[in-house]
């Protein structure tokens, strides 16, 4: 294992395979392993262009089953980085590669996520979890190891979170409208 | 006297089972009343030799049955199943909804009303418009905390306080999330329910948990977290006229 490159993996140009918008983190995650791919995702958010967001998230696999994730805006690595790709709906390229192409970010520590973890805390499908895991090489499964480390990141983010909240908040009241609930509106 | 009490959970959660785990754990203390507006539910509730339901809130509504007819004896509790989505209440002759619940209500310490896994409509966001209190059931996932702080957002802005949040499905040492997902909520964290297998047998045979497995470490989470929820009950009449007024808008 080596220490993270300062600029981010270096990925080869890779094979395009599919390039569209899902709404759902899942959605990209089933489909790299229903193909076992072995390659990578670019992730951006599909409004993007409107919030003026920049840089891509990465999110590499070894035979459908993920295990490099990065960000390209917040330099983050590993669980956090999932963490930066939240916001739904995604832009997503997934494209294929040979092996060799991931093996200098594959051995970036720091960058790596547990197979399931994806599926599981980013996407909460833990069926698809589960199915990852069992595809995954036995040296890439340690049952005792933590993987919450994404939603700790995700809690960290208070800015984020009080965004979250804010639109909810004012969702709320718009619909309190069309749903004929103004009188239990509060201020 | 009545305590109106939603049970929402985020996207992809286990309303129903949930919901129902709360409902006996709450009636090994209190008289637990759950209006059902679930199908799901409905499945978990009359299996098993019980037969479905023949009369519902929706004919108690129609005035064709009174309703001592859509209560049912389940599981420690009474439950009244809805026969339609609470909005589609919103045809019904509102004096007559606002005496049903208030029947419903003045015979009961809690109401226990389950939402919908979503926000998306009108039905699903009623329970926690109805209610008092609502408990914020959460997994130690992105997705689920998000929709859990929409959840928190949409009480708040409909005046229903948070009782508190209960940690569902956790597997392993939880405790630094717990806590930081504790600063978002205005409510206490009620518990925190193991990951378990008797969970996934009990959900598997189609029981709620509390009958499949009362001796779990799974139910045992439950029952501590029914404890600290403390019903405060408050007046039948005004529980019956939120009802009347929500589900039933004045016209503009």
């Amino acid at each position: 294992m080596s220490d993270p490159p300062g600029d981010g993996p270096r990925l080869p140009r890779g094979e395009l395979l599919r390039s569209r918008v899902v709404p759902d983190p899942g959605d990209l995650l089933e489909d790299a392993l229903d193909r076992r791919l072995t390659g990578y995702a670019t992730v951006v958010p599909g409004d993007a262009l409107l919030l003026d967001v920049r840089g891509r998230g990465l999110l590499t696999f070894a035979d459908g089953v993920p295990v490099v994730a990065y960000h390209e805006r917040t330099g983050r690595g590993g669980e956090s980085a999932l963490a930066d790709l939240v916001r739904a709906p995604w832009r997503v390229e997934l494209l294929a590669c040979g092996a060799s192409g991931l093996a200098e970010a594959h051995d970036v520590a720091a960058w790596r996520v547990p197979p399931g973890v994806p599926a599981e805390r980013l996407a909460g499908v833990p069926e698809l979890a589960e199915r990852t895991r069992r595809l995954a090489p036995d040296c890439r499964t340690d049952p005792d190891a933590g993987d919450l480390g994404a939603v700790e990141a995700f809690l960290d983010d208070t800015e984020r979170i009080e965004r979250v909240k804010t639109e909810a908040r004012a969702e709320a009241e718009r619909r309190a409208e069309e749903w004929g609930f103004s009188d239990q509106v509060t201020e | 006297m009545v305590e109106a009490v939603a049970v929402a959970s985020g996207k992809g959660g286990t309303g129903k089972t949930t919901t129902l785990a709360l409902g006996m754990a709450l009636a090994e203390e209190h008289d637990v009343t759950v209006v059902d507006a679930d199908t799901g539910m409905a499945n978990l509730l009359f299996h098993a030799g019980l037969g479905d339901a023949d009369t519902t809130l929706h004919d108690v509504l129609l005035g064709e049955a009174p309703v001592a007819a859509a209560t049912y004896d389940r599981f420690g509790m009474r439950v009244v199943p809805c026969g339609t989505s609470l909005a589609a209440f919103e045809a019904a002759d509102p004096e007559r909804l606002r005496e049903a619940v208030a029947t419903l209500a003045r015979g009961t310490d809690v109401l226990l009303l389950d939402s919908p896994a979503t926000l998306g409509s009108k039905s699903a966001v009623l329970p926690v418009v109805l209610a008092d209190r609502t408990v914020v059931v959460l997994e130690p996932t992105i997705p689920a905390l998000s929709d859990g702080l929409k959840v928190g957002e949409y009480a708040a802005a409909y005046g229903t306080d948070v009782a508190g949040v209960l940690f569902n499905k956790v597997r392993g040492d939880a405790d630094a999330v717990v806590e930081k997902t504790g600063r978002y909520f205005d409510g206490p964290t009620l518990g925190q329910v193991p990951a378990s297998e008797p969970a996934r047998e009990a959900r598997r045979a189609g029981e709620p948990l509390l009958a499949h497995a009362p001796d779990s470490s799974a139910a045992r989470a439950f029952r501590s977290a029914a404890g600290r929820l403390d019903p405060k009950p408050g007046a039948a009449a005004r529980v019956a006229d939120r009802f009347r007024s929500a589900v039933i808008p004045d016209p503009p």
